[in-house]
């Protein structure tokens, strides 16, 4: 049996750590929703501002969860985290963004060729934490609970105690993020299971 | 007020595409390439040398040298006057 032992939700207008609000976008401030969030909960990494808005919403999430959850730094070694991420819409943003600096510089700019896949986001996460088990990044119609549930029994079938779960969905100004922690042994948490994972999810994503 | 790191710091965020943050959020001196200053990589690399010669109509052909001018804004200003200079003389 596994536990959805933490999750976070991030919206256009604010973002939520297993249920609560942590903070609410100030449509006066000249920072980006995100840097907002990257600034009012003072994490440290300069490579933030090199994301593009994809890696930077699993970034801002998989260190919410890290804080919520500290197990997951102290309890498992580096491949025994797995990262099963999603969204519809794969960089889309990112891969028009390229297009773009393409057609009108005459060059195309690596710094965001880069970030034209969608499991660029893992890497950023995996190289950040040095996680070095297995990871993903599916594309989907929608958020599919089915999906998160019958890929992480296979998961921890073969050797993962630890799950960081994503559905990004970044698309334009659109922010629909909800990311969330399944462990093997959960001492409080929520069963993993379809039902429970689509009421957390909450009606947004379904 | 140094103009030369000012204009450097836009073109950098302009050139790297780092939307986020502004000229006063970068320190003159604060290593470009390590995870205290901007957390720059081997890409971003690429970007300041492309920079330099769109911006400033200077090429950097020596490795070496390019290692020292991109350590920080004040370094990549110094490296511009040295080679401006050589370019009057």
């Amino acid at each position: 049996m596994s536990f959805i032992t933490s999750y976070c939700h991030l919206n256009n207008e604010n973002c939520s750590v297993n249920g609560e609000i942590i903070a609410e976008r100030d449509r006066e401030s000249e920072d980006s929703w995100f840097k907002q969030l990257y600034k009012s909960q003072e994490f440290v990494y300069p490579k933030f501002y090199k994301m593009d808005t994809l890696s930077q919403s699993g970034y801002l999430l998989s260190e919410m969860i890290k804080r919520a959850q500290p197990s997951l730094i102290t309890s498992y070694n580096d491949d025994e985290i797995a990262m099963l991420f999603a969204n519809q819409f794969s960089s889309a943003d990112s891969d028009l963004r390229f297009e773009k600096s393409y057609k009108e510089q005459g060059t195309p700019s690596p710094a965001l060729f880069v970030y034209t896949l969608p499991n660029i986001v893992l890497g950023e996460i995996a190289i950040l934490n040095k996680w070095y088990g297995e990871n993903m990044f599916a594309v989907l119609p929608k958020f599919a609970p089915d999906f998160f549930v019958n890929y992480i029994d296979i998961l921890m079938s073969a050797g993962t105690k630890a799950v960081l779960c994503g559905w990004l969905g970044i698309t334009g100004e659109q922010v629909n993020v909800f990311v969330f922690l399944v462990e093997k042994e959960g001492l409080a948490g929520n069963e993993f299971n379809t039902g429970n994972l689509a009421q957390i999810a909450g009606p947004g994503l379904l | 007020m140094d103009n030369l790191k000012e204009d450097l710091k836009k073109q950098i965020i302009e050139q790297l595409n780092l939307e986020d943050l502004q000229v006063s959020d970068i320190d003159d001196d604060a290593l470009l390439f390590s995870d205290q200053g901007l957390g720059l990589d081997s890409i971003d690399a690429l970007e300041l040398i492309v920079l330099l010669e769109q911006y400033h109509g200077i090429q950097v052909v020596n490795p070496d040298e390019g290692k020292e001018a991109f350590l920080s804004v004040s370094t990549m200003a110094d490296y511009i006057r040295k080679r401006k200079a050589e370019q009057i003389a």
